[in-house]
């Protein structure tokens, strides 16, 4: 018996051997060949992503794979180019502006067919903005494509001319169609008439189902494993020496929870690039694996989101808790940011690769970011007599502040579990503010909890992410404006709680409503100001965007924002 | 026998219902839900009221567990918010996935560790036994993570085998099999070998005691060989400790194995179920805890029948209960 086990077991053991030493080859059938440009055609990439999709309708979900889904599969009609921020013509090969930035006529290409061979016309426009306004679907995109909180109206005045008409005079307006993908209405129409366009398309929808503008088609899709894209054929956009885009034959996103998997595979060239840029951790490897040649490593500069520090501003947030007193308090926050060293914050948190940023824009926002906005000294001293203005001294020597009621000067902050970086900066955060005799207990909870606890204005202090949307400050209304969902601060105020805020509100509506480009500069120049000023968020520092890929991938259009390196998938080709 | 069978099938339906039921009402309790989650900050009050009335995470949670366990009784475990699937179709392929994987890791374990465990249990000394005895030391004290994270990168310097994942996007020239065989070896190795590692330890004791036995003396000085006295009778009677655990293991690891499923992106029960816990999925997270009672109730069911194959007392015992 003993014997016949170990045959088993050595039997077993050489199978899989065997199997591991084999052929390590996968057989890619490609279009092969090159360019009038010399950029090679055909070949496949294999991309990671995090999670699996979470529908394959981009109105059902605003996760970043089924966000991959759609820019691959469907096309817009304007696209926001992330290197330039130029808007660029997609489905819309041209637009005219009139009454003072309130309309906007788009003329549609004539060349442009689905998937399926079915015509792309007006009709398919008008669809897409009847599902994303339908109440029944209750579609995510809905609140990024109104203007003060009210819908545009389209309409079609030939089967290749559509008119947009804002509310208002809105300076950005081109810019919101970016994120409205253009869906088939001959596909769709009968489920967003009979109530289920949201479920439409959902994961157990056959690939072949699947229609579109975009690049490419979804031909796979293995749960928990991999989606495979497949050029399409009839997609409208050509290269610049008027050949067929896209050049690449097939996309494989391989979902990949682990980092650290992600990595490795990218390393060991089982990978082409990530979808995201990498963590600060992950630097020193791969830039030993740059050097070996064995990845390219690409420093895509200055993010421009910087995570966020704030208290809970809301209006009787604190009931009567006598903390009330100081916590809502301008002169605190403007101590916080004295008080914490901002370079020693970005050699903790991302290990040097950061800059100080004292505003909310960063340096990579290049047209809206104002470098005379004054730059907060690090001053321990200065911040500690703005805390004794406001009532916080120590009164009993122990190195640490106490109000006029001798009641300890502590808060909590709450940040986000399972993410380095918050983790990390809280605890920078903590460190630093004891320094001034501040007391801050770091909680840390799942994304879903802190973001429950913001909702219901339940907490103290954050620190979290508040990533704006888009460059151009316009399209933030949520943001800025008091009435705003974004507005993290107290959100959805019915009427402007301060007066500096109501100051914001007037600036933004006239810098939203301007159509002289230098004249919204200026006005935003002092809505930074303003906000500089009283700083109900406070900034430290925004990291450096490093990302990777193999060194096989060429044709790149690198950009700090998401999917860095893959925005615009049809122009990414593969040496094969 | 019977109404032994009958029992152990009723502790399992209670069991399956007691946790997926406990896990259902944890995850509703904590602070956010599918659509906070989901939505980020920025949407609206009004939006996420909305979405909220859509998946019913608008209801109390009583009236929510009611509908759920009406629907649980009727077999229908509710709708996977995130992927937008019933819940029961997405266990039984991800489940399927996981018992290749659990099967394969524990045939390897078994083959390796008891063969091993008899080997060091049945000797004193030596070179040999030494070295097997702290192989199985310091596996066992190496958690899956690390066992798993060592094995990846090893995988991605030599470039032999796939890091992650369960097929290649192209079948290669060996066809279907041999590509999954070959993603098989990371994760089935990094669960087999502290797996090894513990049955090579529990074999090895309970042979050290089994070969002093006067059965097994009095079959030496009757003149049978020694390694027909070690490989028969000796590891049929050393057998019962392996066995007692065994169905657990069987069980824990038809649950799924979270660290290793994710870090090789082994699409797995256990990477479901992580996946349904980070985004507050709470019907799936509450069948994939189901699944999991399920399976550790089978392992237990199959433990048992396992002892008394091994021990005929033990089946005496039940029947006489019984």
């Amino acid at each position: 018996m003993c014997r016949q086990l170990f045959l088993a077991a050595v039997a077993a053991i050489c199978t899989i051997a065997g199997a591991a030493c084999g052929s390590n080859t996968t057989s890619n059938a490609t279009t092969a060949g090159a360019s009038r440009s010399g950029i090679p055609r055909g070949g496949e990439l294999l991309v990671s992503v995090r999670s699996e999709p979470r529908s394959f309708n981009r109105h059902a979900a605003r996760d970043t794979t089924t966000s991959l889904v759609s820019n691959l599969t469907q096309s817009r009609l304007v696209r926001v180019n992330q290197a330039t921020q130029a808007v660029e013509p997609l489905l819309a090969e041209s637009w005219t502006t009139e009454d003072q930035g309130r309309q906007l006529t788009l003329s549609l290409r004539r060349d442009v067919v689905f998937s399926d061979g079915h015509p792309f016309t007006a009709d398919d426009v008008l669809f897409a903005f009847e599902s994303v306004y339908d109440e029944k679907t209750g579609s995510v995109l809905a609140d990024s494509l109104q203007e003060g909180g009210k819908k545009l109206q389209v309409s079609a005045t030939d089967p290749y001319t559509v008119v947009v008409t804002f509310p208002a005079a809105f300076a950005p307006g081109i810019r919101l169609l970016d994120s409205l993908p253009i869906l088939p209405r001959h596909k769709l129409e009968g489920a967003l008439k009979a109530g289920t366009f949201r479920k439409a398309w959902s994961l157990d929808t056959q690939p072949a189902e699947i229609v579109g503008l975009g690049p490419f088609l979804l031909s796979e899709y293995q749960p928990g494993q991999r989606l495979v894209f497949t050029r399409n054929p009839k997609y409208f956009a050509k290269a610049p020496d008027g050949g067929a885009l896209p050049y690449l034959d097939r996309v494989v996103a391989e979902i990949i929870p682990d980092q650290s998997a992600e990595l490795l595979r990218l390393e060991s060239g089982q990978l082409d690039m990530m979808t995201s840029e990498i963590s600060p951790e992950a630097y020193a490897p791969l830039k030993r694996a740059a050097d070996e040649g064995r990845v390219k490593l690409l420093d895509l500069g200055v993010s421009r989101n910087a995570d966020a520090f704030w208290f809970n501003l809301k209006p009787g947030a604190f009931g009567e808790d006598p903390r009330a007193g100081w916590l809502q308090r301008d002169e605190l926050r403007r101590a916080i940011s004295m008080a914490v060293d901002r370079k020693l914050f970005a050699d903790t948190v991302f290990f040097g690769a950061g800059v100080p940023v004292y505003g909310p824009e960063t340096p990579a926002n290049k047209i809206w970011y104002w470098p005379g906005l004054p730059q907060t000294p690090h001053d321990a001293a200065a911040a500690k007599q703005l805390l004794a203005s406001i009532g916080l001294s120590d009164r009993n020597n122990d190195g640490m502040l106490e109000d006029a009621q001798n009641r300890p000067a502590r808060f909590t902050l709450l940040t986000q579990k399972g993410r380095p970086n918050l983790e990390r900066g809280a605890a920078v955060i903590r460190d630093e503010l004891k320094k001034i005799g501040l007391t801050v207990d770091v909680a840390a909870l799942d994304a879903g909890a802190v973001i429950d606890q913001l909702l219901h204005a339940k907490y103290e202090a954050l620190y979290f992410n508040a990533d704006k949307s888009d460059l151009d400050p316009g399209t933030n209304p949520d943001f800025w404006f008091s009435f705003g969902s974004a507005h993290m601060w107290n959100l959805e105020e019915k009427a402007p709680v301060t007066d500096w805020e109501k100051k914001i509100d007037e600036l933004m509506a006239r810098q939203i409503a301007t159509l002289d480009e230098a004249k919204r500069k200026t006005i935003y120049n002092d809505v930074q100001k303003i906000f500089y000023e009283h700083q109900p968020i406070v900034y430290f520092v925004a990291p450096r965007i490093y990302v990777a890929h193999s060194s096989r991938v060429m044709n790149l259009t690198p950009s700090e924002y998401r999917p860095q390196l893959f925005w615009r998938p049809e122009t990414v080709a593969v040496v094969h | 026998m019977i109404r032994y069978f009958a029992r152990r099938l009723a502790f399992a339906l209670v069991l399956v219902i007691g946790v997926s039921s406990a896990t259902l009402m944890l995850t509703r309790l904590a602070p956010g839900d599918f659509i906070t989650e989901s939505l980020g900050t920025g949407a609206s009050q009004q939006t996420i009221a909305q979405q909220r009335a859509r998946y019913g995470l608008d209801k109390s949670i009583g009236a929510q567990y009611r509908d759920w366990i009406a629907g649980a009784a009727r077999l229908d475990l509710g709708y996977s918010m995130q992927y937008g699937r019933p819940v029961r179709d997405l266990i039984p392929e991800r489940a399927a996935n996981t018992a290749i994987l659990a099967i394969t890791a524990l045939l390897f374990a078994t083959l390796i560790g008891l063969p091993l465990g008899v080997i060091t249990g049945s000797r004193r000394g030596g070179a040999m036994a030494g070295a097997i005895r702290a192989a199985s030391l310091v596996l066992l004290s190496m958690p899956p993570l690390l066992t798993s994270l060592f094995l990846v990168f090893l995988a991605a310097r030599t470039g032999w085998l796939p890091i992650s994942g369960m097929r290649s996007a192209t079948v290669p020239a060996g066809g279907a099999l041999i590509d999954l065989l070959r993603h098989l070896v990371v994760p089935a190795a990094a669960i087999a070998l502290p797996l090894a590692a513990m049955l090579e330890r529990l074999q090895a004791q309970a042979m050290s005691e089994v070969i002093r036995a006067p059965f097994v003396l009095a079959t030496l000085a009757r003149g049978v060989p020694q390694s027909r006295v070690l490989w028969r009778g000796a590891l049929k009677a050393a057998l019962r400790p392996v066995a007692g655990v065994y169905g657990l293991v069987i069980g824990s690891l038809l649950s799924g194995s979270f660290a290793v499923e994710v870090i090789t992106a082994w699409p797995g029960l256990g990477s479901l179920m992580l996946q349904a816990l980070r985004t507050r999925d709470i019907y799936l997270v509450a069948g994939c805890a189901g699944a999991g009672a399920l399976f550790l109730a089978c392992g237990t069911l199959v433990s048992d029948v396992a002892l008394a194959a091994v021990d005929p007392r033990v089946s005496e015992m039940r029947t006489e209960r019984a």
